[in-house]
């Protein structure tokens, strides 16, 4: 009986070792590539891992192409679409939680239904949109953009999230004088922090992987987000494979950090959506 | 809630219009960013569009869109991508989340590990796929000749069905993990009695998965695969980046058809019109989803 129990173990783990090399293999292949000199990265057979390896690759993408750019395109479209939405997703949240009770669930639903849109269909209207409102290559037509994508989410997250803030606490702020957006900036919005971290992480993340909007609405390379660039990079004449990788080490980092530290904010988020319904 | 009820009913005047103001920011935006660009691409789908004159051309867009082979083509690829990706996503998901669940160690840095496909930008993971199946130099190939499996490297976007069978294992590459973290979700749900009635039932691992796991997952699964089902229709970044339709149109899915012919084509009446039509695919969906999701609702308060 014991026998059979830690033969079935052994099979489980020797499934999940399998199914983990597949998963991270890439990802291996991408961190090996990044450290390669170019002359290694056509040789034949490949090295797994490289006797020669250095940071060059890294070194030349920074200095000599403007992923460094992306990067901060990146960062700036990111952090300002986090911003913008949590803001707007916060404050609507609390006007219907307190103010419009009623109302809140039937916009729920409507929120649900704008994310259902399949994405290109809207990049059309708003591709011709941002050219006649001159917005093409800036920030703002990104930033305005990826917060519509997310705020359906966070609407709905923080309506779940203000509900169970009891309104005895509103009024107690109240009675003490506070104003009403004091009882929301000083009062409510602390107490909410758990349900703001899961909503601005999960916007960011939206926003950094996003690719499709940014390849339509970005022409200049000056304003390439990271994603755009380096998949800009694959139809070059000759690919330099190593660098192509660093780059994609320097889009994967940032994210993997976060994840690695909010994991627990973050799994929730996604979980409760789905399995809660 | 029923001590509170009287607060919230409280007759102020002013109340009311601070309540406007919370909720106008968001109602605004999403107006202009979603209501009105939506309203136009239907606007649009009715529209003739060269350079930057349009005229009124009623259904034509629609008319010709139907009749062109290229739109059914598509559809046919997309139909059979999102069948087959999703029920891989699907099974191994599940698969995965069932082995994971059994595993007492490691469980949470094993969730991390299998997660991260999921956490990298699909247009970054892709390129990494791009530079594995690179036919010369890619390393796929070289581990596929250096085991004896194959004496020829492969072109694997080279070639019809090779790509898109490509391009479905990269969207299962970056598509299981999800539907592993949400079975896992699902599996924490199970209430532990009922394992241990059907443990003192004598029933063996597949009776304890088809009568007490199954049952009650069922709902989650349904819920799942219908998310999925929306999400990889109208994916466009895997197969943008891969292959951006070929060759000979073999992997061109309609987000990938859609974009071509706006963007590359320079036909937005058309593309628009095929935008409504995979909205239209979306949309019937999506109100399977929410009826399903009502229906377990129902189940689940009753």
């Amino acid at each position: 009986m014991k026998r059979r129990a830690s033969a079935r173990n052994a099979l489980l783990w020797l499934v999940v070792i399998v199914a983990l090399i597949v998963t991270l293999f890439p990802f291996y292949w991408m961190l090996n590539t990044s450290f390669k000199p170019a002359s290694e990265i056509f040789a034949s057979p490949p090295t797994f891992l490289s006797s020669h390896w250095t940071l060059d690759a890294y070194a030349t993408i920074l200095s000599q192409r403007p992923v460094g750019r992306y990067f901060l395109n990146s960062l700036i479209v990111s952090l300002g679409a986090t911003a913008l939405s949590v803001l707007l997703a916060a404050l609507a949240a609390y006007g219907f939680t307190r103010f419009f009770e009623g109302a809140a669930t039937a916009f729920i639903v409507l929120l649900l239904f704008t994310k259902m849109l399949p994405e290109t269909l809207l990049i059309i209207p708003y591709f011709r949109l941002m050219s006649e409102l001159g917005l093409l290559n800036t920030h703002l037509a990104l930033i305005l953009a990826y917060s519509s994508f997310a705020l359906p989410f966070s609407v709905w997250m923080l309506i779940g999230f203000f509900r169970s803030i009891p309104l005895e606490i509103d009024e107690a702020a109240t009675i003490d004088g506070a104003s009403v957006w004091q009882t929301f900036f000083r009062v409510i919005l602390p107490l909410a922090r758990p349900g703001l971290v899961a909503v601005a992480l999960f916007t960011f993340l939206i926003a950094w992987n996003s690719y499709v909007w940014a390849l339509v609405l970005t022409t200049d390379s000056s304003m390439y987000v990271l994603s755009v660039g380096i998949a800009n990079m694959v139809g070059e004449y000759r690919v330099q494979w190593n660098e192509l990788m660093a780059a994609a080490v320097i889009a994967t980092l940032p994210v993997m950090a976060l994840y690695a530290l909010l994991e627990r904010h973050l799994v929730n988020a996604i979980t409760a959506g789905a399995v809660k319904g | 809630m029923a001590a509170s009820r009287p607060s919230r009913a409280r007759p102020f005047a002013r109340r009311r219009l601070y309540g406007y103001a919370f909720v106008a920011p968001v109602v605004v935006f999403l107006c202009a960013i979603v209501v009105f660009p939506l309203g136009h691409a239907f606007w649009t789908s009715l529209l003739r569009v060269r350079g930057l004159r349009s005229t009124f051309v009623g259904f034509d867009n629609y008319v010709h869109v139907l009749s062109d082979d290229a739109f059914w083509h598509s559809l046919v690829i997309s139909l059979a991508f999102t069948s087959i990706a999703v029920s891989l996503h699907m099974v191994l998901g599940l698969a995965l989340a069932l082995v994971l669940d059994t595993l007492k160690s490691a469980r949470t840095a094993l969730r991390i590990a299998f997660l991260s496909p999921w956490m990298v930008a699909p247009a970054v993971g892709a390129t990494i796929w791009l530079w594995l199946l690179e036919p010369q130099f890619g390393v796929v190939n070289y581990l596929l000749r250096a085991t004896g499996i194959v004496d020829a490297p492969i072109a694997w976007l080279g070639e019809q069905l090779l790509a898109f069978a490509s391009i479905v294992a990269v969207d299962v590459w970056r598509g299981v993990p999800f539907v592993m973290l949400l079975m896992l979700a699902g599996l924490q749900t199970v209430p532990p009695e009922q394992y241990e009635a059907a443990a003192m039932d004598g029933a063996s691992t597949w009776q304890r998965f088809r009568y007490v796991t199954w049952p009650n997952l069922r709902y989650l699964l349904i819920v799942a695969t219908t998310l999925d089902v929306i999400n990889t229709v109208r994916h466009y970044d895997i197969v943008g980046v891969m292959t951006a339709g070929g060759p000979a149109e073999a992997t061109q899915v309609l987000p990938v058809l859609l974009y071509n012919t706006a963007f590359r084509g320079n036909r937005f009446g058309e593309a628009a019109a095929i935008g409504v039509l995979l909205l239209a695919i979306v949309l019937a969906l999506s109100t399977f989803y929410i009826r399903v999701t009502r229906i377990g609702r129902d189940e689940v308060a009753r």
